[in-house]
C-alpha cells in the first residue's frame, strides 16, 4: 500500500523549479512509460530516482530537459513550459550525464567537448580556453586537455564527460546511473565532486548506498507513477517498502555486517586460511596457472608483467584492481584470445597455440555487457550456439537449452527476443549461453553491472549455487566476500596481493588499498543498519492509515490520519544508548492490525 | 601487333633483377618495422595539456602556422596539377617536393613511409603489369629475354607505371602537411569556410569520433563469438551468423546515433556545431598559397615542354 498524497520532504517557499503536474507519455510502440507523473522541485533539492528498470526513469528525465515533448500534462520549469526559446534556455542551464560516457564525449578532443556547451551558451572565445581548463582541473583531468576522447580509460571519460556539464555551470544536474562501471578510486572522486555541487541534482542510479551518500529525497517510480516521495533516510529505513519496488539492499548490508572482521580477527583467520589454502592446494590438480606471464599490446603498452597464479578446482578467485589495471587483458589471456610470454597451463598441459585455440571448450566467460555477447534472433538459439560449436547431437543441444535456462530463472523464454528482455534478464541469459556449454572454469566479469537490486540478488542466489570454478572480476567488495575465497588485487599490470578475500576485506575496512577503497560506502552502510533498526514498541503514536471506519451511519473507508496506542515494529532510533526512542516526526503510512478500531466513531474532516 | 625495337637479354638478369628488387623490399620493410616498433616501445605519453597539431600550437612550422583554408586550397590544387602531369620525372620532382615537405613540416617521417608502405602492394602491381600489357608503339623498346620470348617487357609501360606510381605517392606523402599540421576539427571548419556543406563537415567529425566506438564494440561481439567456439567457415551457418552479427551491430550503432544526439541536444546543439576558433588571414597565408600554386603550374609547364 502506497502513500501517493504525501509532501515533498523538503518545503520550500516560492515557486518550484520543476512543476509536474499529471505527465503522461506514451512511446511511439505503444508503451505506456509515464502514467500521472506529479512532482515538485525545489531549487537546490537533491533527488535520488529510483526504481526498478522500466519504472519510467529515464523517459521522466528525458522530459526534464526537454529532450521528450510533453504528451499530456504539464511541466513547467521555472514557471514556463518547456518549448521555443524558453526550452532552448533550459538545455543550456539544465546538465544531463548520460549513463555510456561515449554518447557524450562526440568532439575530436576534449577541449572541443568541454568547450561544446559553453559556446552555444554564447560564451566568448576569448574567455574560453580558462574556463574549459577550470571544468577539466575540477575533475582532475587538466593534463589531458587536448586527447582525443576515444583513448581516454572509461573513468576518464565518465568524468570527461562531467567536466563537460560543469563547465557550463548548470543550475541543475540530472546523473543517469553515474557510478556504473567506475573503480571505487573513480567513484570517490566522482562523490567527492558531486558533494560540492550547489545546484539541483537529480540522480537516477540502483546504487543505493551512493544515493544516500549524496541525496536527501528519494522519489520511487513505479510503472510509469510516483509511488514514494520520501526523505531518503526514511527510505533505506523501510526494507519492506524497498523490496515492493525491488530496491531492498539490504542483503548488501547483512552481508558487509557478516564478513567484516576486524582487523585483528582477520590477521589471525588469515594464516589458518592459508594453511587450509596450501593443504587444499596440495592435493588438487590446479585447472588454470600462469607462470611469470606478460602481455604487451602492439602499440607498446606493458598490460600483463610477470603474472603468477594458480587455480584449483572448486576454487573461487577474484580479481580485482583499478580500471586500466589488466583485468580484461589477464582473462583475454585464460580464454586464449590473446597470446603472452610465459608460462600457461591448463589442468597441468602447457598450452601451445593450437590448445590455447581450444580453450573456449573448457572456459566459459559472461561479458560485462550482454550485448557483447547476443545477436540471435531468440534466447534458444542464443543458448544453443555454443553445444552447436561443440558439436553435440540435437537432443543434447535442446536438453542443454532448457536446462541452462531454467537455471538461471529463465524457463519458458525459449521463443523471446534477447533484444527486448530486460537488463537482468539478459544479463541472466548471456550466463545461460555459457553454462550450456559446461566448462570447467567460468570467467565472470562485473556479472552485476547495471542490474537493480532485485536482480542483483536473484542473480547472486542463483552465481551462488554453479558448481564451476570461477573467475569474478570485480569492482564490488560485496561481491568478492559473497562469491570468492580467494583475491588477487592487480595494479599496472602486476599482481599486488594474492590472499585470502577475508584478508582483503580487512584491508578494505583499513583502506590500506586506497585505490580499492569506498569509505563513505562503509559509513553509509553503518547509518543505513543503525535506521533500519526496528523492533516492536508500546506507545502512543500517531499515523496515516486507509480501512473501513464509521461515521455515525455513513461507512467508508479513505486515508487519515489519527493517534494509537497499541504494539507494533517500528523502525526507529535510540537517544544514546538508553531505551528511549524516536520515531520520524512525519505521520507514515503503515498498516497494522487495530481491533476493534473499525468499530470505533471516527471524527475527522472531510474534502467535499 | 606493331613491332618495337627489341633487345634480347639472357634470362639469368631478369632473375638477378628480380631477386635483387625481393631483397630490396624484403630490407625495406624490415627497417621501416624496426624503426616503428623501435618508435613504439620507447614511445611515452605526450604532454597532452598543450595542442599537439593545432594552428596555435607552439609549433614552428609554416603548414602548423598556416591558415587552414590556404593550405587546403592550395595543396589539394597542387595535388591536382601534380596529377596532371604526364611524366615520370614531373612525377620524380613531385615526389622529392612532397617528402621535403614533410620534413618542413615537422611531420614523423616513418609515419609517412608507413602510408606509403600501405599502397606498395597496389602501385607494386602496375610496375609489375603495366610494363607486361601496355600496347605495344613502333618506338618502344622491348626487352625480351631468352626463354620468354612470348613476355616482351615494354620500358614505355614501365616508364608510364613510374610516372603513376610517383604522382600516387607524392600526394599521398601531401596528406601528413595537408591534415596532421591541424586539428581534425579545425581542418573540417576550415572545409565548411570554403562551402563545403556543414551537414558533411559534421558528418565527417562524427564519423572519425565513432568510428573508434564501433570498432571497439565489433571487437567485442568478435570476442563473445569467439569465446563461444565460432569459426567463419563456408557455409550458410556463417552466414547466418555474420548476418546475425552485423545486425546487432547496426542496431546498436543505431540507438548510438539517436543517444548522441540526445546529449547534442541536451548541450545545446541547434543544428551547427559551434567553432572555438579563430581564423585569422596573414600576407604570409597568401604568399604561402601563391607559391604553391605557382610550384604546380611550374610543374605542369615543365611536364608538357619536356613532354613536348
Amino acid at each position: 500500500m502506497h502513500d501517493l498524497q504525501r509532501l515533498a520532504p523538503i518545503d520550500f517557499d516560492g515557486p518550484a523549479q520543476f512543476e509536474i503536474r499529471n505527465l503522461q507519455y506514451r512511446y511511439p510502440n505503444g508503451q505506456q512509460a509515464l502514467r500521472g507523473v506529479d512532482l515538485s522541485v525545489a531549487a537546490g533539492d537533491r533527488i535520488a530516482l529510483l526504481g526498478q528498470n522500466g519504472s519510467g526513469k529515464s523517459t521522466l528525465v528525458k522530459h526534464l530537459n526537454g529532450l521528450l515533448p510533453v504528451q499530456q500534462g504539464a511541466l513547467l520549469y521555472q514557471g514556463q513550459p518547456l518549448v521555443g526559446e524558453p526550452l532552448q534556455r533550459a538545455r543550456l542551464e539544465i546538465g544531463l550525464l548520460f549513463q555510456d560516457p561515449d554518447d557524450q564525449l562526440f568532439c575530436s578532443t576534449l577541449y572541443d567537448d568541454v568547450s561544446f556547451g559553453p559556446l552555444n551558451q554564447g560564451v566568448s572565445l576569448a574567455g574560453m580556453e580558462p574556463l574549459v581548463r577550470q571544468a577539466l582541473a575540477a575533475v582532475g583531468l587538466e593534463e589531458l586537455l587536448y586527447k582525443a576522447s576515444h583513448h581516454l580509460s572509461f573513468g576518464q571519460k565518465k568524468r570527461a564527460a562531467l567536466a563537460c556539464l560543469l563547465a557550463m555551470k548548470p543550475q541543475v544536474l540530472i546523473l543517469d546511473e553515474p557510478t556504473a562501471n567506475l573503480d571505487p578510486g573513480q567513484e570517490n572522486i566522482l562523490v567527492e565532486l558531486l558533494r560540492n555541487y550547489t545546484g539541483t541534482l537529480i540522480c537516477i542510479t540502483h546504487d543505493l548506498l551512493f544515493a544516500y551518500e549524496l541525496c536527501q529525497r528519494a522519489v520511487v517510480l513505479d510503472q510509469g507513477q510516483v509511488h514514494h516521495d520520501y526523505s531518503m533516510a526514511e527510505l533505506v529505513a523501510d526494507p519492506p517498502s524497498m523490496r515492493e519496488h525491488g530496491l531492498d539492499f539490504s542483503f548488501r548490508l547483512a552481508g558487509l555486517a557478516n564478513h567484516k572482521l576486524p582487523p585483528q580477527q582477520a590477521a589471525v583467520a588469515a594464516p589458518e586460511a592459508q594453511l587450509v589454502d596450501a593443504v587444499a592446494a596440495a592435493e588438487t590438480t590446479a585447472v588454470v596457472e600462469l607462470a611469470d606471464y606478460s602481455y604487451r599490446y602492439a602499440d607498446g603498452t606493458q598490460a600483463l608483467n610477470g603474472i603468477t597464479f594458480a587455480l584449483r578446482a572448486g576454487e573461487s578467485v577474484a580479481i580485482v584492481g583499478e580500471n586500466g589495471a589488466g583485468k580484461t587483458t589477464l582473462l583475454n589471456c585464460l580464454m586464449g584470445i590473446y597470446s603472452g610470454v610465459g608460462t600457461h597451463l591448463f589442468a597441468g598441459h602447457l598450452l601451445g597455440k593450437q590448445q590455447r585455440r581450444l580453450l573456449w571448450r573448457k572456459v566459459g566467460m559472461v561479458f560485462q555487457d550482454p550485448a557483447d555477447q547476443l545477436f540471435c534472433a531468440s534466447c534458444a538459439e542464443e543458448v544453443a550456439f555454443g553445444p552447436r560449436q561443440l558439436g553435440l547431437p540435437k537432443d543434447e543441444v535442446i536438453r542443454r537449452v532448457d536446462a541452462a535456462l531454467e537455471r538461471v530463472r529463465l524457463g519458458g523464454y525459449q521463443d523471446r527476443v534477447p533484444l527486448h528482455l530486460s537488463g537482468g534478464e539478459r544479463k541472466r541469459l548471456a550466463i545461460a549461453t555459457v553454462l550450456s556449454m559446461d566448462p570447467e572454469l567460468l570467467i565472470l566479469d562485473e556479472p552485476t553491472a547495471g542490474l537493480d537490486p532485485q536482480g542483483e540478488e536473484l542473480l547472486l542466489e542463483i552465481l551462488r549455487q554453479l558448481p564451476q570454478t570461477r573467475i569474478l572480476v570485480t569492482h564490488d567488495p560485496f561481491l568478492v566476500a559473497e562469491l570468492t575465497q580467494r583475491t588477487l588485487v592487480l595494479h599496472r599490470g602486476k599482481v599486488l596481493q594474492s590472499y585470502s578475500t577475508a584478508e582483503f576485506l580487512a584491508d578494505q575496512n583499513q583502506q590500506s588499498l586506497n585505490l580499492l577503497a569506498l569509505s563513505y560506502k562503509s559509513d553509509c552502510s553503518r547509518e543505513i543498519l543503525e535506521l533500519q533498526h526496528r523492533h516492536e514498541h508500546i506507545h502512543q503514536h500517531e499515523h496515516f492509515h486507509e480501512h473501513l471506519h464509521r461515521h455515525g451511519e455513513l461507512v467508508h473507508s479513505h486515508p487519515h490520519q489519527h493517534e494509537h496506542e497499541h504494539e507494533h515494529v517500528f523502525t526507529h532510533s535510540h537517544v544514546a544508548d538508553s531505551t528511549e526512542h524516536c520515531h520520524s516526526p512525519r505521520g507514515r503510512f503503515h498498516e497494522h492490525p487495530h481491533p476493534d478500531h473499525e468499530e470505533q466513531e471516527h471524527s475527522h474532516e472531510h474534502e467535499d | 601487333m606493331v613491332e618495337g625495337q627489341i633487345i634480347q637479354l639472357p634470362l639469368v638478369l631478369l632473375l638477378a633483377a628480380l631477386l635483387l628488387l625481393a631483397l630490396l623490399s624484403l630490407l625495406a620493410v624490415k627497417v621501416l618495422k624496426s624503426a616503428f616498433v623501435g618508435k613504439q616501445t620507447a614511445q611515452k605519453e605526450p604532454d597532452w595539456s598543450v595542442p599537439v597539431v593545432d594552428a596555435d600550437a607552439e609549433g614552428t612550422s609554416l603548414f602548423h602556422r598556416w591558415d587552414v583554408r590556404f593550405k587546403l586550397v592550395a595543396l589539394l590544387g597542387f595535388a591536382f596539377l601534380v596529377v596532371a602531369t604526364r611524366s615520370p620525372e614531373a612525377a620524380m620532382i613531385a615526389l622529392l617536393l612532397s617528402f621535403s615537405t614533410v620534413l618542413v613540416a615537422q611531420q614523423p617521417v616513418y609515419r609517412s613511409l608507413k602510408r606509403l608502405l600501405a599502397m606498395s602492394g597496389f602501385l607494386g602491381m602496375f610496375l609489375l603489369v603495366m610494363p607486361l600489357t601496355v600496347v605495344t608503339h613502333p618506338e618502344d623498346i622491348l626487352l625480351v629475354f631468352s626463354g620468354l620470348e612470348f613476355l616482351p617487357f615494354n620500358l614505355r609501360g614501365l616508364q608510364l607505371a613510374l610516372a603513376i606510381v610517383g604522382k600516387a605517392c607524392a600526394v599521398a606523402l601531401l596528406m601528413e602537411p595537408l591534415l596532421a599540421t591541424a586539428s581534425l576539427a579545425r581542418t573540417v571548419e576550415g572545409l565548411t569556410r570554403l562551402g563545403v556543406p556543414e551537414k558533411v563537415a559534421q558528418m565527417i567529425l562524427l564519423a572519425h569520433r565513432y568510428i573508434f566506438v564501433f570498432l571497439e564494440e565489433a571487437r567485442r561481439m568478435k570476442t563473445g563469438m569467439q569465446v563461444r567456439g565460432f569459426k567463419p567457415r563456408t557455409s550458410t551457418e556463417t552466414l547466418q551468423v555474420m548476418g546475425n552479427f552485423l545486425g546487432m551491430l547496426f542496431v546498436r550503432s543505431f540507438e548510438r546515433t539517436h543517444r548522441v544526439y540526445a546529449a547534442m541536444q541536451s548541450r545545446g546543439y541547434r543544428g551547427r556545431f559551434p567553432a572555438p576558433f579563430y581564423f585569422k588571414v596573414t600576407a604570409g597565408d597568401w604568399l604561402h598559397a601563391g607559391v604553391w600554386l605557382l610550384l604546380g603550374i611550374g610543374l605542369l609547364v615543365f611536364d608538357r615542354l619536356g613532354a613536348a
